[in-house]
């Protein structure tokens, strides 16, 4: 069992650059099993770019990542984390089913896995559809259905809201606190405040590449010099 | 490895196989191919079958005609040509699709993240484009069970030699698609990458059947070595080698590309040493001096005696022809003799003497023009001859060997008067709405739930 004081994973003065262009600079930052993270910041903020460097999907010329303590590697990193893009149709001409049913059986989940992630997230409807004629809340259903059906104990989630009313992110709100109950750990990049503060237990404020701040809600309020003002007004006030 | 992981890795293998074969029959890419090669391979062999009995009926009677009727130049050949353009001009693309697509779609992020590693990603995609290449087969499969029906003969070894052709250049074209669809971002940028290496190897075959400069010394390195060995009925397993060794470099380079996370300065560094390593196989590999006729008719070699023979000479046997490479005889006496010595003498030299060369409706000033110098072990003879029956003589007695001539029996040559008319309506119409029938059909079908093909 991962003691709760040692961090899952540790972020060491990350930096990134495309070319010329800083995109990230001094990232550090720990997260501890069990957690959920809210990657927040305006667009443009490098959420996305954390995320991918993360995931081993985009290099990046400084820092360390380690993994309980340990450096994160090519096949520990796939065996540790799993990173969900935002805007992805994999497969477009095939059925969601047929999608499904791939990463079920590359992640090795179970059948019943599959059924309960396809029912939790009410995906019936549109098995026999290609997923290239999906709405852009059924495409985010099943993207999120791919992300469940992996073993990995962390999962950096990219906008996993995005095209959802109000009702289906509560929904899915549900769905990402079950996972953590059973011992999974989370990263979400959101850049709607309001959603953030409903899910997250603590935040990692973004902008212009730099980290601004981390920590609970009552941290930032803290740091922000306000006391018991929402997620959104802290963040004006510190970006 | 336990054996409960590699249970694991073997499924996982196994539901990529089927994801990728499901995803490339999903694509009109494959089907477009296969419809295009069905008229494109009927209408090569109907017309060789035509020209091939015209030529039969001239024969009849004839038996030195006869000798030169032989169904893997006069039907086989032209049959198979259709394959290769389509493999050329189409293959590419459907085998740029399977990386590219997941590429420009942004999908390759979830599929890098697989449970397994990127060489057994490419290596079950490539499976999955070789598959179509074996359906890419099917019409010339008929063409040949036509051929056999009409009572045409086959002589099998020569048939699968030119397979083995083909699917060694298959497999090379496949290899720069993936290579070109893993170094660029769009399936567009892929595609004209890799037509423009494919299409340049013909600009090297073209250089180096026509001019003698360092041009045509690189066509060594055209992929389409080993399909022309093997359209002669000739494996020549340096060439095969080479071309075996490019195609692994090729995949083994979009290997090293492909992951995202890799910076560029390694990513450079890694086909670097590619480069290296694949530049100094296929110098090895041209060292191979090892070849198999697989003609009836024995084109490629000469009598087994001879051969026999020809491969004891110890010292150098030096061959100066003073004529222009592209001129007729130069040509006739490089297929007839020079190829034949070089796969059977273990040390020879070959070079084309600086003389004026011929004018284009004229003949050269030079008066060695059209002479080669024969030299070995300080001897000297001189000829004008491209003749085997004239060479052959000469080059046994610089070297002091005795041939007695084999009791070979002369090869009969196989003409047939037939008519392939009749099976037009099979390639130009069955053949192809059975192709459209069978997207259709896999088009509207309902997948298996779990993802089943």
């Amino acid at each position: 069992m991962q003691a709760l004081n040692t961090p899952l994973l540790e972020v060491k003065n990350l930096g990134k650059r495309f070319r010329r262009a800083e995109v990230l600079s001094g990232i550090s930052f720990s997260i501890f099993a069990r957690e959920i993270i809210g990657v927040i910041g305006p667009n443009g903020a490098g959420k996305t770019t954390l995320l991918e460097c993360l995931a081993g999907l985009l290099p990046y010329e400084n820092g360390t990542v380690t993994w309980q303590s340990s450096h994160l590697n090519g096949k520990s990193r796939k065996d540790a984390l799993f990173y969900l893009p935002d805007g992805v149709i994999p497969y477009a001409r095939q059925r969601v089913q047929s999608v499904i049913g791939f990463y079920r059986e590359a992640f090795g989940a179970s059948m019943e896995r599959e059924r309960k992630v396809v029912a939790q997230l009410g995906l019936d409807p549109v098995t026999a559809q290609h997923t290239g004629e999906l709405s852009k809340g059924y495409r985010r259903r099943l993207l999120l259905a791919i992300a469940l059906l992996t073993r990995h104990p962390l999962l950096l989630l990219d906008e996993p809201f995005d095209g959802f009313d109000l009702r289906q992110v509560l929904n899915v709100m549900a769905i990402l606190r079950e996972v953590v109950q059973e011992g999974r750990t989370l990263v979400l990049s959101i850049h709607q405040l309001l959603d953030a503060a409903r899910i997250c237990d603590r935040f990692l404020l973004l902008t212009n590449g730099r980290l601004l701040g981390a920590g609970t809600l009552a941290e930032l309020q803290e740091k922000a010099g306000k006391k018991a003002v929402s997620l959104e007004e802290v963040f004006l006030e510190l970006t | 490895m336990s054996s409960r992981e590699a249970n694991g890795a073997l499924s996982v293998y196994w539901a990529l196989l089927r994801n990728e074969l499901r995803e490339l029959f999903a694509s009109r890419t494959p089907w477009v191919m296969l419809l295009v090669l069905a008229p494109l391979v009927g209408y090569s062999f109907i017309q060789a079958v035509s020209l091939f009995s015209d030529a039969s009926q001239s024969a009849q009677g004839h038996p030195e005609l006869a000798r030169g009727m032989t169904p893997l130049d006069g039907i086989f050949v032209p049959t198979f040509g259709g394959l290769y353009l389509a493999v050329t001009l189409l293959f590419p693309f459907v085998a740029i699709r399977t990386i590219g697509e997941e590429k420009q779609s942004g999908a390759l992020k979830l599929t890098l993240q697989l449970p397994t590693s990127v060489s057994a990603l490419v290596v079950l995609k490539f499976l999955a484009v070789g598959c179509v290449w074996f359906l890419a087969l099917i019409p010339a499969g008929f063409a040949v069970v036509a051929w056999i029906t009409m009572g045409g003969h086959v002589y099998w070894p020569e048939l699968v030699t030119l397979l083995v052709g083909h699917a060694i250049y298959g497999l090379a074209v496949a290899a720069i698609a993936f290579f070109a669809a893993s170094v660029t971002d769009s399936v567009a940028t892929a595609a004209i990458v890799a037509l423009a290496l494919t299409i340049g190897f013909w600009v090297l075959d073209f250089a180096g059947s026509s001019t003698a400069g360092w041009f045509a010394r690189l066509s060594f390195l055209s992929i389409t070595g080993t399909l022309k060995d093997s359209e002669k009925g000739l494996l020549a397993f340096s060439q095969i080698a080479q071309t075996l060794v490019f195609a692994l470099g090729m995949l083994w380079a979009a290997v090293a590309w492909l992951p995202s996370g890799t910076t560029l300065a390694r990513k450079l560094i890694t086909v670097g040493v590619i480069v290296f390593v694949c530049a100094g196989a296929v110098a090895g590999a041209g060292e191979i001096r090892l070849y198999a006729d697989m003609t009836e008719d024995r084109r490629n070699s000469f009598d087994p005696a001879q051969e026999a023979a020809l491969r004891q000479i110890k010292e150098r046997l030096t061959i100066t022809l003073y004529l222009s490479p592209d001129d007729s005889r130069a040509r006739e006496m490089e297929s007839n003799v020079l190829a034949k010595l070089k796969r059977a003498v273990p040390r020879l030299k070959i070079r084309y003497g600086a003389v004026a060369k011929a004018g284009m409706f004229g003949p050269s000033n030079d008066d060695r023009y059209g002479l080669v110098i024969y030299e070995y072990g300080g001897k000297r003879e001189e000829s004008r001859s491209n003749s085997p029956r004239e060479v052959l003589p000469i080059v046994n007695e610089l070297a002091g060997l005795s041939v007695k001539a084999g009791d070979t029996s002369p090869f009969p040559g196989y003409p047939l008067v037939t008519k392939a008319d009749a099976l037009g309506i099979w390639f130009y119409v069955l053949l192809p709405a059975l192709t459209f029938l069978a997207w259709w059909y896999k088009r509207g079908r309902q997948f298996d739930r779990g993802g089943t093909l």
